[in-house]
C-alpha cells in the first residue's frame, strides 16, 4: 500500500488543496445511514431497499460455502504470511536496536478478523513498548478479549498527567471498518513518531485510549459466518425478540449457501403480486403504483420458520443495541428499541465504561460507526435540550474542520438531522464524563459519492424517488461495472419448504455499509487524521507568565498566567455546570512556603482581584482555562527560598514552574 | 419506726398512684429493637437450614461496601408441585433499599417466617408454596443500615461509595460530628448577624424561616452538628457515604443530582437488584416495603406530557406518509398510513415501532386501565388499617420518589408493584369537632348559651376567624349580655366581615412531630437547646429531633403495625393471577373434521399482565399451541395463537381451530406464559 504520508508542513498546504479538490461537491445529498433495529427498518422500507423481515440483527451459524471462503482464505493467507514475517523481522530488529525504529507493515487493504486483529495490536505492543501498553479491558459475551491500548510516551509524563483522546469501533458487529480505521490511528502514530512532526508531538504530550473493536463476538460472526450487510448489529447473549419466551430460536440461514444472507422473492400469477420486475433489469423489483398489476411478491430474508410458529427469522441471534446501553438519557425498550433491560447490562458496554471512568483525563473522543459519511455530535435526543453554547462553539470548531479532512462528509447533530438515540456512547462521554465527542458515519455510499449536490430542500423529494426505486439501476451498474460482480448474488431459484418455487439473490454481506477494500486505506487514514486533528485541538496548556513582586520581607506576590493555545477547554462548560469531575487546580509546592490569599486577576493596570476561596496551598480554578483563552491569577505567598507552581487540570494536563523568591 | 415506715409506704402509695395516674411517662418506654444486618442474615440462613424443603439463601449481590444482599427463596418441592422454582409464577418481596427502613426490614423477615410456619398447617399458604415462588429480599441497602448502628446516630441513606460532594477532588472528608456526646447528630444554631432563623412563635424549640413582611428579622444561621474537618471553611459538607439506592432506578431518574448517583443502575446494589430482575423474569407481583406508601398515595414524579398519545410526524416523513405534519395523529393513525401504502413488504408495523422510531418518550403515569386495580387495593387496605385498628396519617403517605425502584417495577418491569410504609408518626388528636364553634352553630345559640360558652372559647372563635381586634371577646360578652346583640345577628356580621387568614398563626410543620416526642416518647424524641463551644463557630447551641424519630415507633405500636401489614400482603400474594385452561371442547363438522375450542381462564384476582407491562413489552401474551400427531392435520387456524392477557377473577378467552383428525384420537392444548407457569388439557375426539 502506498499510504500518503503527510507532514505537518505540507498539512496545511494539503488541506488547501483539498479544500479547491472538493468544495464543489462536499455536501452531497445526504444518503441516510442505514442502521438495524426499528430506524432502518423504517428507514429500509421508506427508501424501499433491500425490503423484507429483517427485524434484529443476525448471523448465522452454518459455515461459509468453499468457494468464497477459498477466495478469503487466500487474502487472509497473504495477510497472515506478511504478518508472520514481518513479526520475525521486528523481533529480529528489537533486538538489534534499543530504540526501533522499524516500521510494522500492515496492510489497509483487508478487514481483520478477532486473531488477526490480536495478533497485529501483539505485534505493535512488542514492537513499541516504550509508547504502547496492550491489555484486555474484558471479556465479551462470548469470551473474547476486548482489548484496549493505551499510547503515550511515559518520558514526557505520566499518561494520566496528559488529555486523553479515546477511541472505539465496531460497538455495532457489522459497521467493522471502524476496528480498522482505530488499527491505523495506533500504527501509525507508533510509525511515525520521531518522523512526523504531529505524530511525534501528540505521543509527547497527549496520551491515546483505543479499544479497536468493542464487540469482537459478533465481529468475527460477520467477517467469518454468513450474515448480511445489516447484521449482526447486536451483541451475541441471546435475546428473545419475539417475546415467545425462547431466544436466538428463529433466525435466517444461508438457503442458497452463497455465504451471506440475502434476500427471497416469488413469482405469483399477474394481479396478485405487490411488486413486478424493474422494465430495464430484471434483478431489480419495483413497487406496483395504483392501477398497475404486480407478479413479485417479497418475502424477506432467507430463511425458514425454526420453531413452527407461523413467522420466519422473527428471532435470531442476539437482538439488542450496545450503543442504546449507554448511562445517559437511557430509555427503557419501550422507548429506546434495543436498550436492554438497564445501562450497562451488557459485558462489553460495562468494559467500555470501566476503562473510561479508570482515564478521567479523557477529554475528547471518537466512536466510529457505519455509515452514510457523517460527523456527527450529540444530543442524541432533543428531550434533554441542546449542548451548552460554549461547548456547541467546540464542536463547531473541530467539526467544520473535519469536513475539510473528510470531503463528503457532513458535520450534523443525531437528534436533529438524523433520528432520536437515547443511551448512545457519545451523549454518555459528553455528559457524563465532559468530553467532546464525536462519531463518525464511516464511508459514504459510492453512487451517493457520485451524485451532483443537492439542496436540503430537495431531500424529500429525493427519498421518494428512492421509494419509487430509482437510482437502483446505478447501482446494479456500480456492481456490475466497478465491483465486477463481487458483492451482488445473482437471483437463484430455490425451492423453499413453505413458499415452494422462490428466488433467492441481492446484495451480499460486504456489498453495502463497508466499502470496498480498494478505498478502505482512504478511508482509515482519512479519519485517522480527523482523529489527530480533534486530539490536537484538545486543550495545550503553557504558563506564559510567573512574575513575581516582593511586597514584605517574606510577602510576595506572583502573576500566573496559564494559555491554552486550542479550542478546547480545560473544562467543558457541561462539567463545570454540573460538577461532572473535579476543578482545575493551582498549588504552590515547597517547604516553608504558605499560600495567603488568591485571585483572578481581572485588570492587571487597576490589580483588580476576583478572591478565589483556597485550601491550604490549593486554588481551585472553578471554570478551567478557556479554549484559545487565558486565566490570569495573582497570588499572595509567605516564605522564602524555591517554590513550585503547579497547574493540576483533570483534562487539560499538568504544567509546573519552578520560581526562586528572595 | 412505725411512722418512718408509714411514710416510705405513704410514699410508695403514692408513687403507686402517680405511676397509673400517668401511665405515659412510668414504663420504661420500649422502642422497636434494630436487629444488625449479621442478625438478619443468620436469621435468614436458620431458616433456610431448618426448611430445606421449602427455603434455600440466595446471594442477590454485594454492596458497595461489600456487605452481602441475600434473597430468600421459597418454593415448596413436594409432589403437589411439579415445577422447579424458576418455571412458576413468582412473587418478589422487598424492603429497605432506602437502609434505614427498620421496620420494612422486619416486616419481610416476618413474612418469610409467616409463610414457612404456615405451611403445612394453613391451607392458603400450603396453596402459594406449592403453585408459587416467593422470593424476600429484606435488605437492599446494608450500608446505610450498617452506619445507623454506628457509634452514633444520624439519617444517612447512602452507600458506601465515596463521593467528593463537594467537588475538591477529596471525597467524604468533612462529615458530621457528635460534638456533645449524646450519640445523636442534631441541629447546631449559631446567633448570627446574617442569621435567617427565628424561634417559632407558638413553639419556640422549633426554628422557622423569618418573614421581612411581618416585619421578622433572622436570628440563628443552622448547620447540622458537626466540625469543619477539613478547614475549608464549610461544615459537614462532604459525609461519608455516596449514592441513596432508591433512586437510581432508571424511571425518571434525575440527572446530575450527585446523591442519586453518576446514571442510573450506576451502583452495585441496584445492578443486583435488576440482574436478579433479569434473571427471574416469572416475577409477576412485586411487594415492597419502604418510606413511600403507594396503596394511599397514587401520585407519580413525571411530568405529564401533553398529548403523548398524538404526536406530530416530522415533515421529512409526514410528506412520505401523505400525512399532515402540522396535525396530531394517533400512533394507530400513522400505522394505518404505513400500511396503506405498502411499506414494510408484508412484515408488520405496530404502534411500538413507530412510537420508538418517532422518539416519544416513557410513560408517567399509571396506565387508565391499571388504575381500578390500584384503586380497589387502595379501598381494601385502608379498610383493613381500620379493622386493625391503626391510627395512619393518610395525608403524610409518601408517593413514589424520582428513581425511584417502585416506580421501575411497574413502569419499565411492567407488574403491578405496592409499596408500604408500615407506620408513619400519627397527627396529634384534635379537639373533636362539636367543641370548635362555626358561624353556624353561632346562628342557633341563644343568648345564655353563648355566655355560657366563656371568654377563651370566644376569643379563639374571633381570632381562627380574623375578626378585628376591636371585637375583644370581653367586650362581645358584655354586648350580649347587655342585649345589644344577639349570637344570630353577629353571625351575619361575620359573614359579611371579608375572610382573612389568621396572621401568624400557621402550624409549624414539625408541630406534630414535637407533639409526639412530647405525648407518646416523653419527650426523649427532641434533644432540648443546650449550649456548646463551637471551635469554629464559636458559642453555639446544639439540639433538634433525635435521627430515626419518623422511623421507630414503640415497639408495641410497630408490633401491630408490622402484622398487620404481613398479613395484608399475604393477601396479595393469593391473588397472583394464574392461567387454567378450563375446557377443551370438540365439535364434529363431518366425517374426521372437527372444530377444537380451547377455553382459557384467570382464577387469579390480577389481571395476566398490566396494561403498563404490555406498553413496556416486558409481559409475555399467552400462547396457546395447538399439539398435533403426524396423523392429524390442522385446516384452520394457527398453531400458536398468542392472547395478550386475561383479565382476573375469572375471564374466559376461547380459541379456536378446525383439524382434520381421527375419531379417537387425542389432541392437546398447552398454554404457557413465563409470568403464569403453564397449563395443559387434552381431549379425545369423539
Amino acid at each position: 500500500m502506498n499510504l500518503q504520508k503527510v507532514s505537518i508542513d505540507q498539512y496545511g498546504k494539503r488541506s488547501q488543496e483539498m479544500k479547491e479538490t472538493f468544495l464543489g461537491r462536499d455536501s452531497q445529498v445526504r444518503r441516510e445511514k442505514r442502521a438495524s433495529g426499528v430506524e432502518s427498518m423504517l428507514r429500509a422500507m421508506f427508501l424501499g431497499e433491500n425490503m423484507g423481515g429483517r427485524i434484529s440483527s443476525r448471523q448465522l451459524k452454518k459455515s461459509q460455502p468453499p468457494g468464497l471462503r477459498s477466495y478469503r482464505y487466500r487474502r487472509q493467507a497473504i495477510a497472515l504470511a506478511s504478518l508472520v514475517a514481518f513479526l520475525l523481522l521486528s523481533s529480529f530488529w528489537s533486538k538489534s536496536w534499543s530504540q526501533p525504529t522499524a516500521e510494522v507493515k500492515m496492510s489497509f487493504d483487508h478487514f481483520y478478523n478477532h486473531a488477526e486483529l490480536t495478533k497485529a495490536l501483539q505485534t505493535l505492543a512488542q514492537t513499541y513498548p516504550q509508547f504502547m501498553t496492550l491489555k484486555s479491558i474484558g471479556k465479551s459475551y462470548r469470551g473474547k478479549d476486548i482489548w484496549g491500548v493505551i499510547l503515550t510516551n511515559p518520558k514526557t509524563g505520566p499518561a494520566e498527567r496528559k488529555p486523553g483522546y479515546y477511541i472505539d469501533g465496531n460497538i455495532h458487529g457489522n459497521e467493522i471498518q471502524g476496528t480498522e480505521v482505530a488499527l491505523y490511528v495506533i500504527w501509525y502514530l507508533l510509525t511515525n513518531y520521531g518522523r512526523n512532526e504531529l505524530a511525534t508531538r501528540l505521543l509527547d504530550e497527549r496520551s491515546f485510549y483505543i479499544i479497536p473493536t468493542v464487540n469482537p463476538d459478533s465481529r468475527d460472526v460477520y467477517i467469518n459466518q454468513v450474515s448480511d450487510p445489516d447484521s449482526p448489529r447486536s451483541g451475541l447473549m441471546p435475546y428473545d425478540d419475539d417475546r415467545d419466551g425462547m431466544a436466538d430460536e428463529d433466525g435466517p440461514e444461508d438457503l442458497d449457501g452463497d455465504g451471506s444472507i440475502t434476500m427471497m422473492r416469488k413469482k405469483v400469477p399477474l394481479g396478485t403480486g405487490t411488486h413486478k420486475l424493474h422494465p430495464d433489469d430484471a434483478r431489480i423489483l419495483v413497487p406496483i403504483k395504483p392501477g398497475e398489476k404486480g407478479d413479485y411478491i417479497l418475502l424477506g430474508e432467507e430463511g425458514i420458520d425454526n420453531d413452527n410458529d407461523g413467522m420466519i427469522n422473527e428471532d435470531g441471534p442476539g437482538g439488542y443495541d450496545m450503543n442504546r446501553n449507554f448511562g445517559f438519557n437511557w430509555q427503557p425498550e419501550y422507548v429506546q428499541r434495543g436498550a436492554g433491560d438497564y445501562p450497562f447490562c451488557f459485558p462489553e458496554t460495562a468494559a467500555i465504561r470501566d476503562f473510561l471512568l479508570a482515564h478521567p483525563n479523557i477529554a475528547g473522543a471518537q466512536s466510529f460507526h457505519n455509515y452514510g459519511g457523517m460527523i456527527l455530535r450529540g444530543p442524541g435526543a432533543k428531550n434533554m435540550g441542546e449542548y451548552l453554547p460554549a461547548d456547541r462553539q467546540v464542536y463547531d470548531y473541530v467539526g467544520k474542520n473535519g469536513e475539510k479532512i473528510l470531503p463528503g462528509y457532513r458535520y450534523i447533530v443525531v437528534y436533529k438531522d438524523m433520528y432520536t438515540v437515547y443511551g448512545g456512547t457519545i451523549d454518555f462521554v459528553y455528559y457524563a464524563l465532559g468530553a467532546f465527542t464525536f462519531s463518525n458515519e464511516l464511508d459514504q455510499d459510492p453512487l451517493e459519492a457520485q451524485r451532483p449536490r443537492r439542496e436540503r430542500e430537495e431531500e424529500t423529494v429525493d427519498i421518494r424517488a428512492m421509494l419509487g426505486q430509482q437510482g437502483r439501476l446505478e447501482e446494479m451498474e456500480y456492481h456490475d461495472l466497478v465491483l465486477l460482480g463481487e458483492h451482488f448474488s445473482p437471483w437463484k431459484p430455490y425451492k423453499h419448504p413453505l413458499y415452494g418455487e422462490v428466488e433467492i439473490g441481492g446484495v451480499k454481506k460486504f456489498g453495502r455499509r463497508v466499502p470496498p477494500t480498494f478505498r478502505l486505506a482512504e478511508t482509515c487514514h482519512r479519519n485517522a487524521a480527523f482523529c489527530l486533528y480533534h486530539a490536537d485541538q484538545l486543550a495545550r496548556l503553557e504558563i506564559t507568565k510567573a512574575e513575581v513582586k516582593k511586597l514584605g520581607s517574606r510577602q510576595y506576590q506572583i502573576d500566573l498566567t496559564i494559555a491554552n493555545s486550542r479550542v478546547t477547554p480545560t473544562m467543558a462548560a457541561v462539567a463545570i455546570q454540573n460538577k461532572l469531575h473535579r476543578p482545575d487546580e493551582v498549588r504552590v509546592e515547597g517547604e516553608k512556603i504558605k499560600l495567603i490569599a488568591a485571585g483572578y486577576l481581572t485588570d492587571e493596570f487597576r490589580g483588580l482581584t476576583q478572591p478565589i476561596k483556597i485550601r491550604q496551598n490549593k486554588v481551585p480554578v472553578e471554570n478551567g482555562v478557556p479554549g484559545f483563552g487565558r486565566v490570569n491569577l495573582r497570588l499572595l505567598l509567605e516564605g522564602s527560598g524555591q517554590v513550585k507552581v503547579v497547574f493540576d487540570s483533570l483534562k487539560g494536563g499538568f504544567k509546573s514552574r519552578s520560581i526562586t523568591l528572595d | 419506726m412505725k411512722r418512718r415506715v408509714l411514710t416510705v409506704s405513704f410514699g410508695l402509695l403514692v408513687l403507686v398512684l402517680g405511676l397509673r395516674l400517668w401511665p405515659q411517662i412510668s414504663p420504661p418506654l420500649k422502642l422497636f429493637p434494630v436487629r444488625t444486618p449479621e442478625e438478619i442474615i443468620a436469621s435468614l440462613r436458620g431458616l433456610a437450614a431448618q426448611n430445606p424443603q421449602l427455603a434455600r439463601v440466595l446471594t442477590l449481590g454485594q454492596s458497595y461496601g461489600q456487605r452481602e444482599i441475600v434473597v430468600l427463596e421459597l418454593a415448596a418441592k413436594s409432589q403437589a408441585s411439579s415445577l422447579p422454582p424458576e418455571l412458576r409464577p413468582a412473587v418478589l418481596v422487598s424492603a429497605n433499599l432506602e437502609g434505614l427502613h427498620f421496620l420494612g426490614t422486619e416486616a419481610a423477615c416476618r413474612l418469610a417466617k409467616r409463610l414457612i410456619d404456615g405451611y403445612g398447617r394453613e391451607k392458603a399458604i400450603s396453596e402459594i408454596l406449592n403453585k408459587r415462588t416467593i422470593y424476600i429480599a429484606p435488605l437492599l441497602n446494608p450500608d446505610a443500615y450498617s452506619a445507623w448502628l454506628g457509634k452514633w446516630k444520624w439519617e444517612r441513606m447512602t452507600n458506601s461509595r465515596p463521593v467528593d460532594e463537594d467537588n475538591d477532588g477529596e471525597a467524604d472528608e468533612d462529615g458530621p460530628d457528635d460534638l456533645n456526646g449524646d450519640g445523636f447528630i442534631t441541629m447546631m444554631r449559631v446567633k448570627d448577624p446574617e442569621g435567617s432563623y427565628i424561634p417559632d412563635p407558638k413553639e419556640p424549640r422549633l426554628l422557622r424561616l423569618a418573614d421581612p413582611k411581618k416585619g421578622e428579622k433572622g436570628i440563628y444561621k443552622l448547620y447540622s452538628e458537626g466540625l469543619d474537618n477539613d478547614g475549608d471553611g464549610e461544615i459537614n459538607e462532604d459525609p461519608a457515604g455516596g449514592v441513596e439506592l432508591n433512586g437510581n432506578l432508571p424511571h425518571d431518574f434525575e440527572y446530575f443530582a450527585k446523591n442519586c448517583g453518576p446514571w442510573p443502575v450506576s451502583e452495585p446494589e441496584s445492578q443486583a437488584l435488576l440482574k436478579f430482575l433479569s434473571e427471574h423474569r416469572h416475577i409477576a407481583l412485586v411487594l415492597n416495603f419502604s418510606t413511600e406508601n403507594t396503596i394511599l398515595n397514587l401520585q407519580q414524579t413525571g411530568q405529564a406530557r401533553a398529548g403523548a398519545d398524538r404526536v406530530r410526524i416530522p415533515r421529512m416523513y409526514a410528506s412520505m406518509l401523505g400525512l399532515d405534519p402540522d396535525q396530531d395523529y394517533t400512533l394507530k393513525e400513522i400505522v394505518e398510513a404505513m400500511r396503506g401504502l405498502g411499506v414494510g413488504a408484508g412484515m408488520e408495523i405496530t404502534e411500538e415501532m413507530v412510537a420508538s422510531f418517532l422518539g416519544l418518550g416513557p410513560a408517567v403515569a399509571l396506565d387508565r386501565l391499571d388504575l381500578p386495580l390500584f384503586e380497589a387495593i387502595q379501598k381494601e387496605y385502608k379498610e383493613a388499617l381500620n379493622k386493625a385498628g391503626l391510627d395512619y396519617p393518610e395525608r403524610r403517605a409518601k408517593p413514589v420518589q424520582k428513581g425511584s425502584w417502585v416506580a421501575y417495577a411497574y413502569f419499565q418491569y411492567g407488574v403491578p408493584v405496592f409499596s408500604t410504609d408500615i407506620w408513619n408518626v400519627p397527627e396529634p388528636k384534635k379537639p373533636a369537632e362539636k367543641e370548635t364553634l362555626t358561624p353556624e352553630k353561632l346562628k342557633a345559640m341563644s343568648s345564655e348559651e353563648f355566655i355560657a360558652l366563656g371568654e377563651e372559647k370566644i376569643a379563639a372563635f374571633l381570632k381562627a376567624h380574623g375578626a378585628p381586634p376591636n371585637f375583644s371577646a370581653a367586650s362581645l360578652l358584655e354586648m350580649v349580655k347587655s342585649g345589644k346583640v344577639t349570637p344570630a345577628r353577629m353571625a351575619e356580621m361575620l359573614e359579611k366581615m371579608p375572610a382573612r387568614p389568621p396572621a401568624g398563626d400557621e402550624e409549624h410543620p414539625d408541630t406534630y412531630l414535637l407533639s409526639w416526642s412530647d405525648t407518646v416518647l416523653g419527650g426523649k424524641g427532641f434533644i432540648n437547646w443546650t449550649p456548646y463551644k463551637h471551635p469554629t463557630l464559636g458559642e453555639v447551641e446544639i439540639g433538634g429531633f433525635i435521627p430515626g424519630l419518623k422511623l421507630i415507633p414503640p415497639a408495641e405500636l410497630a408490633e401491630k403495625a408490622i402484622n398487620t401489614h404481613v398479613d395484608i400482603y399475604l393477601r396479595l400474594i393469593e391473588r397472583v393471577a394464574e392461567i387454567q385452561i378450563q375446557e377443551v371442547k370438540a365439535k364434529p363438522l363431518g366425517e374426521g373434521v372437527y372444530e377444537i375450542s380451547a377455553y382459557l381462564t384467570n382464577p387469579g384476582w390480577f389481571p395476566t399482565s398490566t396494561a403498563q407491562g404490555r406498553r413496556a413489552m416486558t409481559s409475555w401474551p399467552i400462547r396457546i399451541k395447538l399439539n398435533l400427531d403426524k396423523e392429524q392435520n390442522l385446516f384452520s387456524g394457527r398453531p400458536v395463537v398468542n392472547i395478550p392477557f386475561l383479565n382476573g377473577s375469572g375471564e374466559v378467552k376461547k380459541v379456536t381451530w378446525t383439524v382434520m383428525a381421527k375419531k379417537g384420537s387425542k389432541i392437546s392444548v398447552e398454554a404457557t406464559s413465563p409470568k403464569l407457569g403453564k397449563a395443559t388439557a387434552s381431549i379425545i375426539l369423539p
